[in-house]
């Protein structure tokens, strides 16, 4: 053909597919090496047809033989670069013998030159008591294997029955209700790890099944009759994974201890409960702790390597075996891994020691009361720590089913919905966003601090202030990062009269004040914005609750501004004041109310009495026009609180004079 | 997501389309935004084969706005039928090629720089049809509304400082019987429909 096309053929580089494992990851075999593939290819031929074949190659190589000798005329060149030259050799020698043997055979068939005569074999010296003995002994070793295993189970059982000893293989159906084991060879090996719950983290929590020897459980037994029988079992758990670890959570203020909570499970809680020899410890207790153990481990490694990755306005630090991170500004959160692995024998010390020191580092205060905070320690951070990776453990396990059932299988139900939804760029944005787990543990801190302040504040003007009387509610549900509290401002006596309320929302840096009148106010962490905003509200509800109380007196509201221009400029807010006129209108009262000097009183009545006439005003009739304010002394009067006092002081206005 | 305006700017003559772009872009920028990146609305429509009885047309739409969604909306006769679907119904459309053809030459696109002021957001628009260029439209969104009424007002005023007094600015055909209903973005996709489809009738450059 003129337009003929070259084609290449060439075997696939990758080698071929051994198994594919289910997470589809592929095992290729191993290419074959020359030898293995010679003899692959030497299993190819048949040998049934070499009959004909020997006599042509026999042709052939009478033949060739020639050609080789004039090749042989150049040695060393092509033989040291041909690689089956030693074979070509060996096959050549090899095709000589057999020739030859053809030959005597065929020679010998004749029987003319050459007889072929059997040969008396060397008969053999058997010595047959050697042999008896040699048997004697092999069964006799044989026996005893027997006679000891027969021996072992005997004692076993009757041990079990007659002396009441635990039987090794109700323990391990035991153990095998609670943890995954499975037999490797001759051992019983167990996984402790989170794996399969969804953990991802990478250490393995191996631990090795053992019988326990006999001995061991005699002891244990003859040590505490009464107690509980000991078990057949030992476990062995790596040294990694062994005695007790816990994560403490400090919170500290500029330089101070303010709060600690530690992570640990029940039984760690009591560390002191917890015997120091391992050996004698419930194969069920001495894997929860090392479970837990890797629990801790995978926090905190998860934890720290968040630490490192987030950028935060101030980074956070990973030294050693603690992080620090800043929740809000004078506070740090402390979070530390404690673990102690068995080898001191007072174990409960080695730990309580390791955490004070942590702490007495920053805060030198006496040990006893170290440790008295330790022991009153805060569940609520310990247990967001524990909820958090489980929440972790839990997603990576229970993905939400797609929802056309061929869709793809991943994306939360609210990403999936986005689509038809018409989601816009931000919402997406939104949904990838992902919260680490030190982050949400900060936002708990923050939110912690932010609670305990406004709660705080909340107390100290309720002691303060004595009157009004200030109330708060905290709502008793609320999440790990925002609560809520209501505040009522009343006076004893007057809350029918009138109250004023207001709800404060407490988020992780802020605070959202809804007030009565329905404005909103978004406060900082500093405490002190709260504080002026309760005490403006307080001023605020003595001002609408002294009119309240004039109208139910019959008194009348002539004038009143919460905000008034006049007077010194005040720290917080504006001064306010109210002018009140009796029913019969001739006595008047004037209140002023500034937050810096609390509230003061005036009354003036006409027609004045002080009415005297002069050049200007000469007319008798001005005398009707009311006096100068004359201020009341408030902490003179009668009364218990401030509206009692102008409750009273309107009724005695009111009555005729 | 609010209430979206989508307004046509007339290229005045012997000028090009990136001429009113930077134009439009000095007075926005001088008005104190900020660009936020670029956007893209390109519209695609599909025609029913004649054995299916009476020819319908299905355009298809994408909003980088939104970009998980896919727009459709079916034209057929006096009524048209929007779907809103996620991002795989461009793939569903490839399986329906036997019954729906898609009309290439028509593809059409508005995209140009995007523009955040405050709680507007402002996108200037070159639109092209087959690399030809169309003309220009504006799109105004004032986010924090979802009632076409309560902020008409507002829109209008904002429009006519943003293009100057030549320009009328009248409300959307789409918007006017739904005025009184909450803001969907559906309706800024309509909005695009209605003068994608004006664009395609007309060969040159659209002037007024």
């Amino acid at each position: 053909m003129a337009n003929s096309v070259n084609i290449s053929i060439e075997a696939p580089i990758e080698n071929q597919i051994q198994e594919i494992t289910y997470d589809g990851q592929e095992i290729y075999q191993a290419p074959l090496s020359m030898s293995e593939n010679l003899a692959r290819l030497a299993q190819k031929i048949d040998f049934a047809k070499s009959d004909d074949e020997f006599c042509n190659i026999k042709k052939e190589g009478e033949s060739s033989s020639e050609v080789k000798s004039e090749e042989d005329k150049e040695p060393g060149y092509q033989s040291s670069l041909w690689p089956w030259d030693s074979v070509r050799n060996k096959l050549r020698n090899a095709l000589t013998e057999v020739c030859v043997l053809a030959d005597v055979l065929s020679i010998a068939k004749e029987k003319r030159y050459m007889v072929l005569d059997p040969i008396q074999p060397d008969s053999i010296e058997s010595r047959p008591m050697v042999q008896v003995y040699g048997r004697k002994k092999a069964l006799s070793a044989a026996g005893a294997v027997l006679l000891n295993g027969v021996e072992r189970l005997r004692a076993s059982e009757t041990m079990r029955m007659t002396r009441n000893m635990p039987d090794f293989h109700i323990d391990l159906l035991r153990l095998r209700q609670n943890w995954r084991l499975k037999k490797v060879s001759n051992t019983i090996v167990g996984d402790l790890s989170y794996r399969t719950a969804g953990s991802k983290y990478s250490q393995t929590g191996v631990f090795e099944v053992t019988k326990a020897p006999e001995e061991q459980i005699a002891q244990a037994m003859s040590m505490n009759a009464a107690g509980p029988t000991p078990s057949a079992l030992r476990v062995t758990v790596p040294p990694e994974l062994q005695g007790v670890a816990f994560i403490s959570v400090v919170c500290q203020k500029e330089q101070e201890e303010v709060v600690t909570a530690t992570l640990s499970s029940s039984a760690l809680n009591c560390p002191g409960t917890l015997p120091g020899d391992g050996a004698e410890l419930h194969w069920q207790q001495k894997l929860e702790a090392a479970q837990n153990v890797l629990f801790c481990k995978e926090l905190f490694a998860r934890m720290a390597a968040e630490a490192v990755q987030l950028d935060a306005s101030i980074p956070h630090m990973v030294v050693g075996n603690q992080i620090m991170a800043t929740v809000l500004p004078g506070i740090q959160l402390l979070i530390g891994l404690c673990h102690n692995n068995g080898q001191n024998n007072n174990n409960s010390e080695a730990v309580k020691t390791k955490v004070v020191t942590s702490v007495s580092r920053c805060a030198p205060s006496p040990q006893p009361e170290e440790r008295a905070n330790k022991n009153e320690h805060d569940h609520v951070l310990e247990h967001s720590l524990h909820q958090l990776l489980r929440a972790v453990h839990h997603a990576h396990t229970h993905h939400p089913f797609p929802h056309p059932a061929t869709g793809p299988l991943g994306p939360s139900k609210r990403r999936s919905l986005a689509g038809p939804m018409a989601a816009d760029r931000y919402e997406l944005l939104d949904m990838s966003k992902e919260q680490s787990l030190l982050e949400q543990i900060i936002q708990q801190a923050q939110h912690f601090f932010m609670r305990r302040r406004s709660e705080y504040v909340l107390d100290t003007i309720a002691k303060e202030v004595k009157d009004p009387l200030i109330v708060s509610h905290w709502n008793a549900l609320n999440s790990p990062t925002q609560s809520c509290v209501k505040i009522n401002i009343m006076a004893y006596g007057y809350d029918a009269v009138c109250r004023t309320s207001l709800v404060v929302h407490v988020g992780e840096k802020t605070l959202k004040c809804i007030c009565r009148d329905g404005k909103v106010r978004h406060l900082s962490y500093e405490l002190q914005e709260l504080r002026d905003l309760i005490y403006c509200q307080i001023y605020q509800h003595q001002m609408t609750a002294v009119q309240a109380v004039g109208r139910c007196m019959g008194w009348q509201l002539l004038a009143s501004s919460s905000h008034l221009g006049s007077g010194p400029v005040e720290p917080l807010g504006n001064a306010s004041s109210c002018l009140l006129a009796s029913p019969n209108g001739d006595r008047m009262i004037a209140i002023r109310c500034e937050p810096s000097v609390g509230i003061q009183v005036f009354i003036a009545q006409s027609p004045r009495k002080d009415f005297f006439v002069s050049e200007l005003v000469q007319d008798k009739k001005w005398e009707n026009l009311g006096g100068a304010f004359k201020e009341v002394k408030l902490e003179k009067m009668e009364g218990k609180n401030f509206l009692n006092k102008m409750e009273l002081l309107m009724a005695c206005l009111s009555s005729p004079s | 997501m609010g209430v979206t305006v989508l307004q046509q700017y007339p290229v005045p003559e012997n000028k090009t389309g990136t001429y009113v772009i930077e134009l439009l872009t000095k007075r926005i920028l001088a008005l104190g935004a900020t660009q936020q990146g670029q956007f893209l609305v390109d519209c695609e429509s599909y025609l029913s084969l004649p054995q299916m009885g009476t020819t319908k047309t299905v355009h298809i739409l994408h909003n980088s706005e939104q970009p998980a969604s896919v727009f459709s909306i079916l034209e057929s006769g006096t009524k048209n039928i929007h779907v809103i679907a996620d991002g795989l119904f461009d793939l569903l459309m490839m399986k329906l090629s036997q019954h729906y053809t898609s009309k290439k030459q028509t593809k059409i696109e508005s995209k140009g720089p995007r523009f955040e002021l405050g709680d507007f957001c402002v996108k200037l628009g070159s639109v092209t049809m087959n690399q030809s260029f169309k003309g220009v439209l504006v799109e105004v969104e004032y986010r924090p509304c979802v009632m076409a009424n309560a902020v008409w007002g507002l829109l209008r005023e904002f429009l006519q400082g943003l293009l100057g007094p030549s320009v009328p600015v009248q409300p959307p055909q789409h918007l006017l019987s739904r005025m009184n209903e909450i803001y969907t973005p559906i309706d800024t996709i309509y909005q695009y429909l209605e003068h994608f489809s004006a664009y395609r009738k007309l060969t040159g450059l659209r002037s007024a």
